[in-house]
């Protein structure tokens, strides 16, 4: 069979950052099948893809579809070929519906005016041929993530694309989003339409992929048939050393309550409740794991735990005292920590040095100023033993921080929050967009870090995550608390009802109703 | 109290809807700018230029029409040399809007003194002021035919360019598209959409609006240019497209409030004793106040909602008093 896309020997050199982003690349992928390409962050797996799609020239290399040599200089070249791309980050315009974001670029008119009307048939006619409802009237910035997806795959659709490429699309998804997805594409590759599938997610590789391509460092690692192959070994792939991917935990040494919330509610921008009524206890030595979908309350409820925000009814205590009035540094002072969800806005200062984004939250204290001056001897000497103890490459004291990558940007926020051994740390989303060597240090420095007797809140959106660290789960759905699970025996299925909502009863009815089917 | 009421008069909204049509023009060329995503800050200098270039082509040609036309190819050109040193060279628009803002006062008197020595302000007997036309039948219809009818072709041309403007943004999927860029810039390349092109658009036509709002003062208002003659009206234009929501029609509403503040202004100063020094700050009084309007709005919404839930807590806790806790 003729490969439907073939790419040979790309190279391409980014001048500014002196990186080799791909070395003599190969990929070929055949028609109708589900090809994953998996790879680290800066593996080059987006750089390749950018150049399939025309956002990126390359500097040498060809590309062949359906055994014909062809030049792609822009996107509308690859439009042109048949590729399409469902981005990373959607590319939708908020403000417009969902027939204007399908259609955009290539709207019917009469007489040069758009038609309303008309527009949202042809696209009502679009999602039913393919089966992906959707309601062409409704508002992008409506939608939730999972439906904008399909805006974006619809869109790509639209434009007669054969060959679909999915940046990460599961990033963002639910678990019962990605499951939908998976039979989307499924339903696709029946169809006859290749889908290539950029992802660092092996277990989602295992579940919808033909075949697999392994990058790492810009060189093609390897491809493989999905059914002759492990995760350990693509993992082993893509990271080149073995990799722990289930964090070891020792038996959990539960303390004394650090942190409680009492019926607490929280106003969002609109006057409802972000949070409403919500009320845990953080142990010390204990892993508390919020899991949900993004935009369930977790940014609010984090934002009043540190101090960012006040609280509209109930208290928070601290070490048994109610801190709702104390400011973000009293927090700190008495040994609470927050690894933010955002280290490039919140977490982090990108224009100045590692050694003052490492005592940013400590300048005033007596061991790093007198008399109103920074010493920067003892400063420089602290960031030296923050870098080595948490291993941070290619960061040297008194420079910037600007060029690191995000695996060891992260490492610079957890070693500043980890540095002053608080008893609770808050950690929001502390693995986002990091790769799986990354993730393994983090989770490694949190489970220590609770080994040590601290209290952490673990926030994330990523479920797996969730499963893996913490001690006892609670799901935040719409502001509330849909349910408690203890991690040693809860299941990815428990944790998936209740973040979409539902509640364990039914999900034992369910599985009761199914056990009597297969009886009878 | 006689004197006050007497101020409002057919004359009045004459005169409002007069001083609101530079306004408007430069306001809908810093609209269409802030749908297309390129912030234009440069209507000011923009509207100078057209005052000066149109009076001194309506003398060079004999022609003030041909004035007006050339004004607004001069802000055309402008504009297209702000879309060149963007696009091309990655020039801010903040900084380049600052620095013509600067040079354009400048550049005008020196060019008015190169010429004809004039330093503060300068004018011929024979420039022709812009006539006013009455529309036939309009003029006849009782109480709007004199409100309606009556003006220059800039005034009409001011209100065609709302409608204009409109159907183009609203209706047509070139305006669509310029939408699309101004709010996801990306999300309109990669559907082949070209960007530069829509802005750039956006840019010229922003400043031939901007000069033909400027032209009107200098040839269509009066028959003189003077030294800085927009007057800031180019940054209260900048104020009427954000109150006006960047919509044409919005923005029209803005401009006819700056353009009545104005007008009564100027009334207030004829009819009452009131100090003339204090009534002239009105029209500046009043962009400050929707200035800060603008600026608090999703403050106070936020407040106004936050207030409300805490209020809402308070009931559901009243309601339910005798419940012990568990």
């Amino acid at each position: 069979m003729t490969p439907a896309i073939e790419m040979k020997g790309i190279t391409k050199d980014f001048a500014s950052t002196r990186v080799r982003a791909n070395d003599h690349v190969d990929f070929s992928v055949e028609p109708g099948e589900v090809h994953a390409l998996v790879g680290e962050n800066g593996a080059g797996k987006t750089t390749l893809m950018s150049i399939l799609y025309g956002l990126i020239k390359p500097d040498s290399g060809e590309i062949f579809i359906d055994s014909q040599k062809i030049r792609i200089d822009h996107p509308n070249d690859a439009i042109q070929h048949g590729i399409g791309m469902v981005h990373q980050h959607f590319k939708l315009v908020p403000s417009f519906t969902v027939a204007q974001n399908i259609l955009l670029g290539m709207e019917p008119t009469q007489a040069g005016l758009l038609n309303q009307q008309q527009e949202n048939e042809l696209v009502a006619a679009l999602a039913e041929k393919y089966n992906l409802p959707v309601d062409p009237t409704a508002r992008v910035r409506d939608l939730p993530v999972g439906m904008q997806q399909r805006v974006e795959i619809l869109k790509v659709l639209e434009r007669k694309a054969k060959i679909l490429i999915l940046d990460e699309p599961t990033a963002v998804l639910t678990p019962q989003e990605v499951n939908e997805l998976v039979t989307v594409i499924r339903g696709l590759s029946r169809l006859g339409y290749t889908v290539i599938f950029i992802t660092h997610k092996l277990v989602e590789v295992m579940s919808v992929a033909d075949r697999v391509s392994v990058m790492r460092g810009g060189k093609m690692i390897g491809t493989k048939k999905v059914s002759e192959t492990s995760i350990p070994e693509l993992a082993r792939m893509m990271v080149g050393r073995e990799v722990l991917l289930r964090v070891k935990k020792k038996e959990m040494q539960r303390g004394d309550v650090v942190l409680e919330a009492r019926d607490i509610s929280i106003s969002d921008v609109n006057g409802l409740a972000a949070i409403s009524h919500v009320s845990f206890q953080v142990h010390r030595g204990e892993i508390v794991g919020i899991a949900g979908v993004s935009g369930n309350g977790q940014t609010e409820l984090v934002e009043a735990i540190s101090g960012m925000n006040s609280l509209d009814g109930g208290e928070i205590l601290f070490k048994g005292k109610i801190i709702d009035e104390a400011s973000v540094g009293e927090r700190r002072d008495m040994g609470m920590a927050h690894i933010p969800e955002d280290r490039m806005v919140v977490g982090l200062n990108l224009q100045t040095t590692l050694d003052e984004n490492l005592i940013v939250s400590r300048y005033d204290d007596s061991q790093f100023s007198r008399y109103g001056f920074l010493l920067m001897k003892t400063i420089s000497e602290f960031a030296e033993k923050v870098v080595r103890a948490f291993s941070i490459a290619a960061a040297r004291p008194g420079e910037g921080i600007a060029t690191l990558s995000g695996g060891n940007l992260q490492k610079v926020v957890v070693g500043r929050e980890l540095s002053g051994d608080p008893a609770f740390i808050i950690a929001n989303q502390p693995t986002r967009g990091l790769d799986v060597g990354s993730i393994e240090f983090v989770h490694k420095t949190l489970v220590e870090e609770r080994d040590k007797g601290a209290g952490i809140l673990l926030v994330s959106v990523e479920l797996d995550e969730v499963m893996a660290l913490s001690d006892r789960i609670l799901v935040l759905y719409r502001g509330r608390i849909q349910g408690e699970l203890d991690a040693a025996t809860a299941t990815e299925e428990e944790v998936g009802i209740l973040m979409a909502g539902g509640n364990l009863q039914d999900l034992k009815y369910a599985q009761r109703a199914d056990q009597q089917e297969l009886r009878s | 109290m006689e004197g006050l009421f007497s101020v409002f008069t057919v004359e009045l909204l004459n005169s409002g809807i007069r001083l609101a049509t530079p306004i408007l023009l430069a306001a809908l060329g810093g609209a269409i700018c802030n749908q297309a995503g390129v912030l234009n800050l440069a209507l000011e200098s923009k509207m100078l230029l057209g005052a000066f270039v149109g009076i001194l082509a309506a003398y060079y040609l004999g022609n003030s029409y041909g004035g007006l036309l050339v004004a607004m190819v001069a802000g055309g050109l402008l504009g297209l040399l702000f879309a060149f040193l963007y696009h091309k060279y990655k020039v801010d628009l903040v900084i380049l809007a600052i620095a013509f803002n600067l040079i354009i006062v400048e550049l005008t008197v020196f060019v008015m003194r190169a010429l004809f020595g004039n330093v503060g302000s300068w004018s011929d007997p024979s420039i022709v002021r812009i006539p006013d036309i009455e529309i036939p039948f309009i003029k006849d219809i009782p109480l709007l035919g004199p409100i309606l009818s009556g003006y220059n072709i800039i005034v009409y041309f001011s209100w065609f360019a709302v409608i204009v403007m409109f159907i183009y943004l609203y209706r047509m999927p070139g305006g669509r598209h310029l939408r699309a860029v101004g709010e996801n810039k990306s999300a309109a390349e990669t559907v082949g959409i070209n960007a530069i092109l829509l802005q750039t658009l956006a840019l010229v036509v922003s400043g031939a609006l901007a000069a033909l709002g400027g032209a009107f003062l200098s040839i269509g208002h009066l028959k003189l240019f003077t030294r800085n003659m927009s007057n800031g009206r180019g940054w209260i234009a900048i104020a009427a497209a954000m109150f006006g929501v960047n919509h044409p029609v919005g923005v029209f509403l803005a401009s006819l409030f700056f353009g009545f503040a104005d007008a009564f202004s100027v009334r207030v100063q004829n009819v009452t004793e009131l100090p003339p020094n204090l009534v002239k700050l009105l029209p500046n009084v009043a962009t400050l106040l929707v200035l800060i309007i603008i600026a608090l709005r999703t403050k106070v919404a936020l407040s106004m909602a936050r207030r409300r839930f805490r209020a809402q807590l308070r009931a559901e806790e009243a309601a339910k008093p005798a419940e012990e806790p568990v």
